[in-house]
């Protein structure tokens, strides 16, 4: 359990300039995800926590103690790799002994602390074998259960998951929830799988560039986006963005963007759930985000008791049936948008059909700058 | 499972025969190569009588040892006559440890290079890679001078540093083309372990490298051992590799020409480097080829 705190850390190689600035404070016991594209800066910025890479400007802190020139063994961290980096000339309990046999730990304490291990991670039966002799996902347990023996500080994933098949990796997702329900203990974690991140983490941060985009509770980070950035990376599929006006509306505020149906071209305006923090926005070009579960088909139940739910009409253009739902392609203000549709409620390609908004989890966007209103 | 279809395939008499033919060639060219070898050893075991009447191909009529005896503990080498015995002693001391410490050097070159790049480590390794294209020749003066700087002259362990010295070069190149194929990951993993360079190195790295080992040492063997100019250079007299006092043994006989004796003796001076083909020679080529394929 312990404190994880990141001020403003730069590095750069050279003239490329990989981390630019990088803040995170993270309590004890918290899931923290690092989410991004590849070649972001998330491995970089792991492994300088782990001490593996110098740092260019800023600090580290865990607990307290600035660790910026602690040695990496000295930092009390582990390490899972995504290549799993076991040591191929020695046994799985070789594996898992090297940590603590480094640091002294007698072998009869050794002993008890692999058979624990090893009992956690169900892979007693396996300990003489060597890493070549095993599969992909016990590999990656043998991995984990090197980093656990050591029972350290903070842990440390580098997409762990990334090289298994897509059951496995859903069986060790959930796994590592429950192992970090267990243990408690501090986690950052590297993936560049939205889905992973949202099921793992308490905090995710998004990165872009050697920036950090947004830090936040998973749910927040998916329901107010900072940027269209994040609204565009997290949730599949992402959300839809419709270039829109703020305009008058009853007594508040709506959002006026041009859509096709029942065979001709009209405006359709939505009123904002809360005109108040749109208000200097008025009459200015602005970008309208919505999730596609908040588009979806026109229920009349449904829209009564929701207060913030508008219905319009729409021509439908393409249609994706996924099953639970038919992700359903409209045009919206000029550019695609996407709603989730009951599948016993479509209708074919270029017919109209009645849609229902839920303003409520609308996102506004400065069209210049990206960020969120 | 990859020579099922040829197996298959020599059941037609067509086959069958191309096999017999492909044999046959392979034979032929086997005994081409090997002939020389043949007519040293048979050399070796006749009497000179029998050389000078006989013909060179024919196989000796009365196997004797008297030759490699004499060539071994009696030949002429210059005006001691003690055949090649002690020269080939200083031969071992020479290649043993110049073999050991040049791989040993290379291999922690190779392992520093490519997974602790320090600022600079590329330069360092071009330097490396340029010497060993450094002809011998260029640096017999600075080395000689610097041998007879340190009291090392005309001695085996001067030969040893010279040898060792040179081979880095090629040790490193080795060790380094084989070190870059093993992930990074491993010596990240092993420091978070809290194992430090050398732990990493003895605990890891070399136990990953039997097959580049044994490339490393039959190469380094075989050139050591080899070696002509290096020995007859920097040394003289009793401190002479093999190789050198081979060469004033056949240079040093007086009257009649001993060729039993002389080729006895060349096949003494190689019998090491056989030798070592022939016990790690499938080391060599397996680590040859390692690195290429992942495993
Ligand atoms: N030694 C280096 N010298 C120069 N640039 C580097 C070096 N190491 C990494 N980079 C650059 O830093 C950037 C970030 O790399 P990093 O490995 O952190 O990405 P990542 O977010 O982990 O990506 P991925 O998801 O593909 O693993 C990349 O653009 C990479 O090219
Ligand atoms: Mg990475």
């Amino acid at each position: 359990m312990a404190h994880l705190e990141v001020r403003n850390v730069r590095k750069s190689f050279g003239d490329t300039h990989v981390l630019k600035g990088i803040s995170l404070d993270l309590a004890g016991g918290e899931f923290l995800v690092l989410l991004g594209p590849s070649g972001c800066g998330k491995s970089t910025l792991l492994n300088m926590i782990a001490g593996l890479d110098s740092i260019t400007d800023g600090e580290i802190v865990i607990d307290g103690r600035v660790v910026n020139a602690v040695h990496p063994k000295n930092r009390d961290i582990a390490m899972v790799f995504q290549s799993y980096a076991l040591y191929p000339n020695m046994t799985v309990k070789k594996n898992i002994a090297f940590g603590l046999e480094m640091r002294g730990v007698p072998a009869d304490e050794r002993a008890r602390l692999i058979a624990k291990t090893s009992a956690l991670l169900q892979i007693d039966h396996l300990l003489d074998r060597k890493p070549a002799q095993l599969s992909g996902g016990q590999r990656q347990r043998v991995a984990m259960g090197r980093a656990l023996v050591r029972d350290p500080k903070i842990f440390l994933f580098d997409e762990p998951l990334s090289n298994l098949d897509a059951k496995l990796r859903v069986d060790m997702r959930t796994e590592i929830k429950k192992l970090h329900g267990r243990l408690g203990t501090t986690i950052v974690y590297v993936t560049h799988d939205q889905i992973e991140a949202m099921t793992l983490a308490t905090q995710i941060a998004v990165m872009r560039g050697g920036v950090i985009e947004q830090l936040a509770p998973p749910q927040d980070v998916y329901e107010t986006p900072a940027n269209m950035y994040v609204g565009g990376f997290v949730g599949s599929p992402p959300m839809n963005f419709v270039p829109a006006t703020v305009v008058d509306q009853g007594n508040g505020l709506g959002v006026r963007f041009r859509c096709a149906a029942n065979g001709g071209d009209g405006d359709v305006v939505l009123p904002l759930a809360d005109p108040a923090a749109a208000a200097q926005w008025k009459d200015r070009e602005v970008v309208f985000g919505l999730r596609p579960e908040a588009l979806t088909d026109y229920n009349e139940a449904e829209a009564s008791i929701r207060e913030h739910a508008h219905a319009f009409d729409c021509r439908v253009d393409v249609l994706e049936p996924t099953g639970a739902d038919t992700l359903t392609y409209v045009e919206l203000g000029g550019s695609t948008a996407i709603a989730r549709v009951n599948p016993r409620r479509t209708t074919r390609p270029g017919d109209t059909m009645r849609l229902m908004a839920d303003m409520s989890h609308a996102s506004l966007f400065d069209p210049s700058t990206e960020r969120r209103i | 499972m990859a020579n099922l279809p040829a197996q298959a395939a020599a059941d037609t008499l067509g086959a069958r025969l191309g096999r017999v033919a492909l044999y046959a060639a392979l034979g032929l060219f086997a005994l081409f190569y090997l002939m020389p070898m043949l007519v040293m050893i048979a050399t070796s075991l006749k009497d000179v009588e029998e050389i000078r009447s006989g013909s060179l191909l024919a196989w000796p009529q009365s196997v004797s040892l008297d030759a490699w005896r004499y060539a071994w503990s009696e030949a002429c080498i210059g005006v001691e006559c003690t055949g090649l015995a002690p020269y080939f002693r200083n031969s071992v001391l020479m290649a043993v440890p110049a073999v050991l410490l040049s791989s040993l050097f290379g291999a922690l070159n190779g392992y520093a290079l490519t997974k602790w790049r320090f600022r600079g480590a590329n330069v360092v390794f071009g330097m490396l890679l340029f010497g060993s294209f450094i002809p011998f020749q260029v640096v017999l003066l600075p080395m000689s001078q610097t041998l007879g700087f340190l009291g090392l002259a005309s001695s085996v362990p001067g030969l040893v540093l010279v040898h060792t010295v040179y081979g880095i070069a090629f040790t490193t190149l080795f060790f380094r083309n084989y070190y870059v194929t093993l992930p990074d990951d491993l010596v990240k993993a092993a420091t978070i372990d809290g194992a430090g360079f050398f732990t990493i190195f003895w605990r890891i790295i070399l136990p990953l490298s039997p097959s580049i080992i044994v490339v490393t040492v039959i190469w380094q063997f075989t050139q050591i051992w080899n070696d002509f100019l290096f020995g007859a250079s920097f040394t003289s007299g009793g401190a002479q590799p093999v190789t050198v006092a081979l060469n004033n043994l056949v240079n040093t006989t007086t009257g009649v020409k001993l060729y039993n004796v002389d080729m006895a003796a060349a096949i003494i001076a190689a019998l090491p480097t056989l030798l070592v083909y022939i016990v790690a020679g499938r080391y060599f080529v397996r680590g040859l080829t390692a690195g290429s394929v992942k495993g």
